[in-house]
């Protein structure tokens, strides 16, 4: 699998796709929709979407594919180059959303959560489809959240698109097992080859399965903490794990739009004064309020360092 | 004096001056600057001397306060993660996205950081900082929106002229 359009710039959300094979253009086709690395704090999440005419459901089928996690890495491979052989019938695509963009999403001043951006992924590339051609008649998706109001939701975005929301979807329905194939696949390879954009020189790449709970990932977290600067952008900073750790072995970070009670806040920029950096006190008894013009500009009139 | 050196107080603890050029040339036939403070007896010394070996860092006005005076590994972390695309730059600190611009220091100033090798024991006793970095531009970082003409450091920088026009009247 190329992922070089992602390595160009892995700060980013990306898509790939394979060609749309003519006779998705001219037939009525299914469409399977899921995920790869939600739960790792590491890398990138992935969202795939694998397509065929209806009529060559069996097809697919012969090709034994099943739900990504349980075949192994090399297994996975092999049946990715499979579906991506049979370009006569079948199509695929995929989203890779960056860690970056996974942290700045979720910790934005208008949070948008993880399960909005997966929403909104799987969406992008449904619509994504239908732009290219493919005559879309069943949708099939594997979720996480509760499947009703999902279903809803696309089958309201999509008229005229039967769509079938189900747990487990991946190991129910051949065209969601060539979709979680596909999305496994390139997040295995993102992870694999990751190209830290921060200088770090060799970096260990022993990162475990990225899950939070595995010691190799723990250890590999510690490991690369930077006191200011916390992570490289491989890493989630909107995970719990990561945001954990940054507390008890980084500098605190204060932002304008911390939740903050008001009488911490006030208290703590008054000792936070840059006057402090130069360690003496400030003068008792200010004198008069100087003119808002200077307080908008952040200006003060200098008496001490 | 006090309308001529002013102090620009972020919220991030990057403590900087911005000196108009032409007392600064007047003050290097001397080799110091003595500033006296009103609030105290102590005389403050400012070595120009060091000037020579101050350092030209690319400086980021960040916005948000790092609990924290001291070196930060900005070229491994920071500087190769920056991207400037088509006049737009950004970045991400913490998870947080940034976008950014760079300001120039207003004309005819220079911008100084300040340090203070040995720190005097009291209140009374004379002073000496010396000159670490000169900037005359610098990049200063919003969070998620673009900066613009509202931003505080932004409209700061036309203080000197008005300042100018002010002392003039």
């Amino acid at each position: 699998m190329d992922l070089s359009e992602f390595e160009a710039d892995n700060s980013v959300s990306c898509r790939l796709a394979s060609a749309v094979p003519d006779v998705c253009r001219s037939e009525d086709c299914c469409l399977g929709i899921d995920e790869a690395g939600r739960g790792p704090v590491l890398g990138p999440m992935v969202y795939g979407i694998c397509f065929c005419p209806v009529s060559k459901k069996d097809d697919l089928k012969d090709f034994k594919v099943a739900d990504s996690k349980t075949l192994t890495e090399d297994e996975r491979e092999t049946l990715f180059l499979k579906l991506d052989e049979a370009k006569d019938f079948v199509g695929w695509a995929l989203q890779i959303l960056s860690p970056n963009t996974i942290s700045t999403s979720m910790l934005r001043r208008a949070k948008y959560n993880l399960n909005a951006l997966s929403h909104d992924a799987a969406i992008g590339l449904v619509q994504y489809a239908l732009d290219s051609g493919v005559q879309l008649k069943e949708v099939f998706v594997d979720t996480v959240g509760p499947a009703e109001k999902y279903q809803e939701k696309l089958s309201q975005r999509f008229p005229g698109v039967e769509v079938t929301v189900r747990p487990k979807a991946d190991s129910l329905f051949p065209i969601v097992s060539a979709a979680s194939i596909c999305a496994k696949v390139a997040r295995d390879h993102a992870v694999k080859s990751w190209k830290f954009r921060e200088n770090l020189g060799d970096v260990d790449t022993d990162y475990g399965s990225g899950y939070p709970n595995d010691p190799k990932t723990k250890s590999w977290l510690l490991k690369y903490l930077d006191p200011v600067f916390g992570y490289p952008q491989f890493v989630r900073f909107s995970w719990s794990t990561a945001q954990t750790l940054l507390e008890s072995k980084s500098m605190t970070v204060h932002w304008d739009d911390d939740k903050e009670d008001g009488e911490k806040a006030a208290s703590r920029q008054k000792c936070a004064s840059v006057l402090s950096y130069f360690g003496r006190s400030k003068p008792q008894g200010t004198a008069r309020e100087p003119h808002r013009y200077f307080s908008e500009r952040k200006l003060q009139t200098l008496d001490m360092l | 004096m006090s309308r001529s050196l002013w102090l620009m107080i972020a919220r991030v603890k990057l403590l900087f001056f911005l000196l108009p050029e032409r007392l600064l040339r007047f003050c290097l036939a001397f080799g110091f600057i003595l500033l006296r403070m009103c609030s105290n007896a102590s005389v403050i010394t400012v070595q120009l001397g060091s000037l020579g070996q101050a350092d030209k860092p690319q400086i980021h006005l960040l916005p948000c306060e790092i609990e924290h005076d001291g070196p930060a590994e900005v070229s491994r972390y920071f500087t190769p993660t920056v991207k400037d695309h088509k006049n737009e730059m950004s970045v991400s600190f913490r998870g947080r996205g940034l976008k950014g611009a760079e300001i120039n220091c207003p004309q005819g100033y220079t911008g100084l950081v300040l340090k203070e090798d040995n720190k005097a024991a009291s209140d009374q006793e004379d002073r000496t900082v010396r000159i670490s970095s000169v900037f005359h531009r610098f990049t200063y970082w919003n969070l998620e929106t673009k900066p613009n003409s509202d931003d505080g450091v932004v409209m700061a920088m036309t203080w000197p002229a008005l300042a100018e026009a002010v002392s003039v009247c």
